[in-house]
């Protein structure tokens, strides 16, 4: 893993652990990014033919926070909610696009790798949104009373409990791998 | 691929994106504060049941802004009526908690009795304090039906001050709060019932 990598992955860890305390705003979240940077990766594909090197990464910037504002606006017109929960990290995903950019996401990868990280993104916030909000938010309760006292474990839908979620979950996966490795 | 063609494509690009976004800001600013203002009263007005008003309390915010009682202070207020006659008082009331200040929504009916409280903004521990936020709350919902004389000054308090109500494990202070600021609410409301309810527009 280089260095451009870890800022990426970094970067995907905002959203991820921010944004996925219920499932509803994580699926949303995670949808409204692979759209946004959907269309940000046709646009920029259109768009390299007319620009030469030192001025892409200007035009990647502008395009990314044009699209990520319309984003904005669309979510608070049709779902002023949604976005009041999900605030910053809709921002976010213009940083992500210029990153993923930076990185030679779109021109160096292979379609194959770029949909694997998306589906990997979604998969996780997923993942994530369905756990947290089961032990967060009472699912739980019924069938489990003793596990906690007043309905819920409410550590899951606090930050530190977003990133023990996710270590247990790479915990498991770790796990997997080396057992399907070495049967 | 020459300097000045990527110059221009690039001042393309911003004159377009700039333009989109001005075009579509215009479209749907209109449409974003009618949502803000739905959700502005939807919040507002919820405790309230939806046959028990008939005009837009909204629109008849009272002039108690900044009124300051024994532990809280009054951010406004606003009446319901129902046929002309007063039906309940909506006060916004805001009380300092354990890590700062907390907003709540109390509805009054006009007997004196407690219809509902609700949080509106609040900054306490997460998992403890905050947990007045969650709405419908079952600690909150206590104090429905409860007045000024039911269960007596002296009552409104911690069971662990001498007085009636339990309090949110973990969250003494802002237990204490929520509480004195509901008790301040309904004894501001007593004490001047008739300006509150008497002068019906």
């Amino acid at each position: 893993m280089n260095k451009t990598s870890t800022l990426q992955n970094a970067l995907m860890l905002a959203p991820l652990i921010g944004a996925s305390d219920t499932l509803l705003t994580a699926l949303s979240l995670a949808l409204l990014c692979l759209l946004v940077i959907a269309v940000y990766g046709l646009k920029m594909r259109l768009l390299r033919a007319w620009l030469s090197a030192p001025w892409q990464l200007p035009a990647a910037m502008l395009l990314a926070a044009t699209l990520t504002s319309l984003a904005a606006l669309a979510t608070q017109a049709w779902a002023l909610e949604l976005h009041q929960h999900l605030g910053l990290y809709i921002g976010l995903i213009a940083l992500q696009c210029v990153v993923l950019e930076c990185n030679g996401f779109f021109t160096e990868t292979r379609l194959l790798d770029r949909l694997r990280l998306c589906a990997l993104f979604v998969s996780l916030m997923i993942a994530l949104g369905v756990l947290r909000e089961v032990l967060g938010h009472g699912s739980i309760s019924w069938h489990l009373p003793w596990l906690a006292a007043d309905g819920s474990v409410r550590l899951a839908i606090l930050a530190p409990g977003g990133f023990i979620l996710l270590g247990l979950l790479l915990a498991a996966r770790q796990a997997w791998l080396g057992r399907s490795v070495t049967p | 691929m020459n300097r000045s063609l990527s110059v221009l494509s690039l001042a393309i690009i911003a004159v377009l994106c700039a333009g989109t976004l001005y075009l579509a800001q215009q479209v749907l600013a209109s449409r974003i504060g009618a949502e803000q203002r739905l959700i502005e009263s939807r919040n507002l007005l919820d405790m309230l049941p939806t046959d028990s008003y008939d005009n837009q309390p909204l629109d008849q915010p009272l002039a108690l802004k900044g009124v300051v009682l024994a532990n809280s202070t009054l951010l406004g207020g606003y009446r319901a009526n129902l046929g002309g006659k007063p039906a309940a008082i909506i006060l916004l009331s805001r009380v300092t908690g354990y890590e700062g200040a907390i907003d709540l929504l109390l509805v009054i009916d006009s007997q004196g009795r407690l219809l509902g409280v609700k949080t509106l903004k609040q900054g306490e521990t997460p998992g403890l304090g905050a947990r007045i936020a969650t709405h419908p709350n079952p600690w909150l919902a206590g104090f429905i039906g409860k007045s000024r004389g039911d269960p007596g000054d002296s009552g409104w308090a911690l069971k662990k001050d001498q007085g009636q109500f339990d309090q949110l494990a973990g969250a003494t202070i802002t237990s204490r709060a929520v509480i004195s600021a509901t008790h301040d609410a309904l004894r501001y409301f007593d004490e001047h019932q008739p300006q509150l309810i008497g002068s019906a527009p």
